[in-house]
């Protein structure tokens, strides 16, 4: 073995790193760079703001729009319902293999998101769909007749629900659990009722939890194309399924702007996880 | 392996360009230098588009030794020809060797450098308005727009475009595909502007987009890519199609749900569609082979099979080569003798404004 | 009445979560006309297609989690035993795969990678399907990483590497037959999670050109008529699957785990 002082020092710990390292610069962090640095780059090769600019015409900007408001309402809708789930899972007094049921079925349904949620949406609440004919059969109701869409804007917000719960389901229970029962006694013993325990004491501490799997849920709703793709063709104008297009047919008619759309919803999606990361730290002094 | 492929075909490349610079390449050299490529990549076409499958499982079998390689079946014209731009310089098998799209796409594509001429054997049997000059493009069958109809869920069956504005088609009516990139639904935007009285082109388009925009306000458009599983699904029940998908996506329902194709009584516009060879092809004998076998009376036939008009269709009932059963099978042609062919400029013009125009007047917007 | 609206809430999800179930399984079952049957199932069974791209699916699984398993479990391993201030650099990057839309992560792939790049790997087949494999193992890396962390740190690394070491294992053997036997279920989860996500991937298979399980699903959406229910209730029959062996794995390994 050499002993040289300068062999010794140099970081051959890092080499046990090395492949994962490489492995993550080529296929993850110079791809993204790249991508990044397209957006600012012109026909010429040179620094241009001009890809930017060109994103704030009235299409792009309503496909951005929708994207946002239909992550937004559906992480917003999956979070209430999921964290109403949780609770009763955790703290409503239920028997106990109901948790195990509903952790694997969340694990299930989570996962369940993309092409396949699609077609059971359409099986389900279609022209033709199991809920639509039994409305219409047993309850004389049809809901196509009083305006209900499957591609309408609530109709896709059900559809995404369907994967957004499980997963609010699967990440807040274990900050649930980490409400200690000492704190619901000492609060009782200084006389609080249940609404105070929960106005002054348990959502406080849940409250990073919750704004952070908001954003999650957010990024996660965002940048979800196969269920959308699936549903209508990619057809429909929100900004995953337009960078779609535009990489496999160039529909705005602008290579350049391939770049500056990608970048675009890296902003987006890296302020929602930022959002998520800053609020996990927080929630994680409380609960460990 | 594939080292020794590539020198191989490298090798006879090299012969068949030195060999082939002078003169014209006969069919037994192309067919040769087209077994040492051994691969063909085809995009977006589906097999029960005019009977592809059909024609991809004859040309399998006259050539064993040349695997086709299908990328992306539901393409449109648009996606093929950006297949082309974004793999200039890559022989790997996402760069596409044939292109099989609508007659506006042609000379745009032959002005972007992106296709390469060649001319079959039966050249001189296909009609001059259909085809380019050069041989850079060559039509390859053509249909007339017509609707495919789900009457399990529509009882009364639109006759024209106006009746599709009647509250009876509430959410019931779809394109085949997005008009800003592909053919089918493009065309089908000029079929309701020439029913809405605007001449093919400029007008068209205008007129077009004019019914588009009150169809999807009175919320009788369905922003869905309409086919086979979206209409049996009831998202799309009366869908915009070529005559010869609208009668073959019938066929694949097999009367679960019943259908029913029917043309429209105005606003009868027929399209053609132009095969081209990739100028980057990474197998260019392969490519010429295929449209050899295309233009030949099997591949013809093929497509008739498919309920397409060949372009050779002429030549052929001429030469009395078409199976008498074949011929009954195909659509009435009442409707072909009342189509209207639109020219290349009035197809450039109507797909401008149509490309330019329909995300602002059309606008469908999800509430 | 605590315990009403937990139920309620339940109820409400039970509900919510079971229709769509029964309404895709009602549907695959009304191939033919008028009557209930498994047409859809035999049609999509039959179809070459079908075994085509889900035999690419599972083989390209199979091959993302073994090179995962390679990938990982070594870093993890040596990042908790002599680089503990790197920990919060390799949350970071394993979040990544998260805050990026795959649909950008396969974008820079195809710029990046194309034949006129300095590694062009999507000049053939071989390379496309080795940056799809990465590509899947980028988009499970969180998963797979976070499991095999909470899996090493239930074990007391530090002395079983010592030991192993004092009785003259060189590093391979120590990783190979000392670590992984230990995080076994926890890599098993991993796996079956990456499972699951490669199965049912679209967007890097579509935008790679490779016949993939995902494509041909959205392709089968739109052609054809009941055999997307079938396909749907097959993913979610397989999804099941691979969430109940993971639950198994776990309960498994609670009873060969010696009590302190």
């Amino acid at each position: 073995m050499r002993s040289s002082r300068l062999w010794r020092a140099l970081p051959w710990n890092g080499l046990g790193v090395l492949p994962f390292l490489l492995f993550a610069l080529l296929f993850l962090l110079l791809p993204t760079a790249n991508i990044v640095a397209g957006a600012f780059v012109d026909s010429d090769g040179g620094f241009t703001l001009k890809n930017i600019f060109n994103i704030f015409t009235p299409e792009i900007m309503n496909a951005f729009w929708l994207s946002i408001r239909l992550s937004f309402t559906s992480a917003l809708i999956g979070c209430i319902l999921g964290f109403a789930i949780a609770l009763a899972v955790v703290l409503g007094g239920l028997p106990s293999w109901i948790r195990g049921v509903v952790m694997t079925f969340s694990g299930v349904t989570s996962n369940f998101a993309g092409v396949p949620l699609a077609f059971a949406y359409v099986a389900t609440l279609g022209r033709v769909g199991f809920v639509t004919l039994l409305l219409r059969d047993w309850f004389g109701v049809n809901i196509y007749a009083l305006g209900f869409n499957m591609i309408s804007f609530w109709g896709l917000v059900a559809a995404y629900v369907f994967f957004q719960i499980p997963l609010m389901v699967l990440i807040i229970t274990p900050a649930i659990d980490g409400l200690k029962r000492e704190w619901r006694e000492a609060a009782e013993v200084l006389g609080a009722t249940g609404g105070q325990y929960w106005r002054m004491v348990a959502l406080p501490v849940l409250g990073p939890s919750l704004l952070g799997t908001l954003a999650l849920l957010f990024a996660n709703a965002f940048g979800a194309v196969a269920t959308a793709i699936a549903l209508t063709g990619s057809l429909l104008s929100i900004a995953p399924i337009l960078l779609f297009n535009q990489i496999r047919g160039d529909v705005l008619q602008d290579p350049h702007l391939g770049y500056a759309l990608a970048f675009a919803m890296i902003v987006i999606t890296g302020i929602s996880n930022g959002v998520y990361v800053v609020m996990r730290s927080r929630a994680e002094r409380w609960i460990k | 392996m594939t080292v020794f492929k590539t020198l191989t075909s490298g090798v006879s490349l090299l012969a068949m360009l030195v060999a082939g610079a002078a003169s014209a390449q006969s069919l037994d050299e192309i067919t040769a230098a087209a077994k040492a490529e051994g691969n063909l990549t085809t995009i977006a076409l589906p097999h029960d588009w005019c009977g592809y499958g059909a024609v991809l499982e004859g040309f399998k079998k006259k050539y064993p030794e040349i695997a086709v390689n299908e990328l992306n079946p539901d393409g449109s014209s648009a996606d093929e020809l950006e297949a082309v731009r974004a793999n200039k310089g890559n022989t790997g098998p996402q760069a596409p060797d044939v292109l099989d799209v609508g007659l506006s796409f042609g000379p745009a594509a032959k002005e972007e450098g992106l296709i390469q001429p060649y001319k079959v054997s039966t050249w001189d049997s296909i009609p001059a308005e259909a085809k380019d000059a050069d041989g850079f493009w060559y039509g390859d069958y053509y249909g007339v727009m017509s609707f495919i109809v789900n009457t399990d869920m529509v009882k009364n069956v639109p006759a024209d475009w106006a009746d599709l504005m009647k509250p009876e088609y509430a959410g019931a009516f779809a394109l085949s595909g997005d008009p800003r990139s592909g053919n089918q639904p493009l065309m089908s935007v000029m079929g309701a502007g020439m029913a809405m009285g605007g001449k093919p082109g400029a007008e068209s388009a205008a007129k077009g987009l004019e019914f588009f925009a009150g169809l999807n306000k009175a919320g009788n458009f369905v922003p869905v890519a309409g086919k086979t599983g979206t209409i049996a699904q009831g998202a799309t029940p009366i869908v915009a199609a070529w005559d010869y998908n609208a009668l073959a996506w019938r066929d694949t329902l097999a009367g679960n749900p019943k259908a029913e194709v029917i043309v429209p009584a105005s606003g009868t516009v027929a399209g053609v569609y132009v095969q081209a060879i990739s100028a980057y092809a990474p197998h260019p004998n392969a490519a010429k082979l295929w449209m050899e076998y295309l233009y030949s009376d099997e591949g013809q036939l093929g497509w008739l099979n498919g309920y397409c008009h060949p372009i050779r269709f002429n030549d052929l009932a001429k030469r009395d080569v078409i199976p008498a059963d074949m011929l009954a099978k195909l659509p009435p042609a009442a409707a072909y003798e009342k189509a209207v062919f639109p020219t290349l400029e009035e197809q450039a013009a109507h797909k401008e404004a149509v490309t330019a125009g329909w995300d602002a007047t059309v606008g469908v917007k999800v509430e | 009445m605590k315990r009403i609206l937990s139920w309620a809430a339940i109820a409400v999800g039970v509900v919510y979560f079971f229709l769509p179930l029964v309404g895709m399984l009602e549907f695959s079952l009304k191939m033919r006309r008028g009557e209930y049957s498994l047409d859809a199932y035999a049609s999509v069974m039959g179809d070459p297609q079908f075994q085509a791209t889900f035999g690419y699916s599972v083989l390209m699984a199979c091959l993302t989690i073994v090179f995962g398993v390679l990938v990982v479990v070594p870093t993890v391993f040596w990042v908790r035993l002599k680089l503990p201030r790197l920990r919060p650099f390799m949350e970071f990057i394993t979040l990544l795969p998260l805050v990026i839309p795959p649909i950008v992560i396969v974008f820079g792939y195809i710029r990046l990678f194309n034949t006129s790049s300095w590694l062009p790997l999507t000049g053939t087949t071989f390379g496309t399907d080795f940056l799809l494999m990465c590509g899947y193992a980028v988009l499970a890396l969180p998963y797979m990483y976070r499991a095999v962390d909470t899996g090493l740190a239930a074990i007391d690394l530090r002395t079983l590497t010592e030991a192993a070491q004092s009785l003259g294992a060189g590093w391979i053997t120590v990783l190979a037959k000392v670590i992984l036997p230990n995080v076994l279920v926890a890599v098993l989860s991993g796996a079956f999670l990456t499972f699951a996500i490669v199965i049912g991937e679209y967007v890097f298979a579509a935008l790679l050109d490779r016949p993939a399980f995902g494509p041909y699903l959205v392709w089968a959406g739109g052609n054809k008529a009941y055999e997307p229910a079938a396909l749907a209730v097959i993913t979610f029959a397989l999804t099941w699957a691979c969430m109940v062996l993971i639950q198994f794995a776990t309960k498994f390994s609670k009873h060969t785990r010696m009590p302190r």
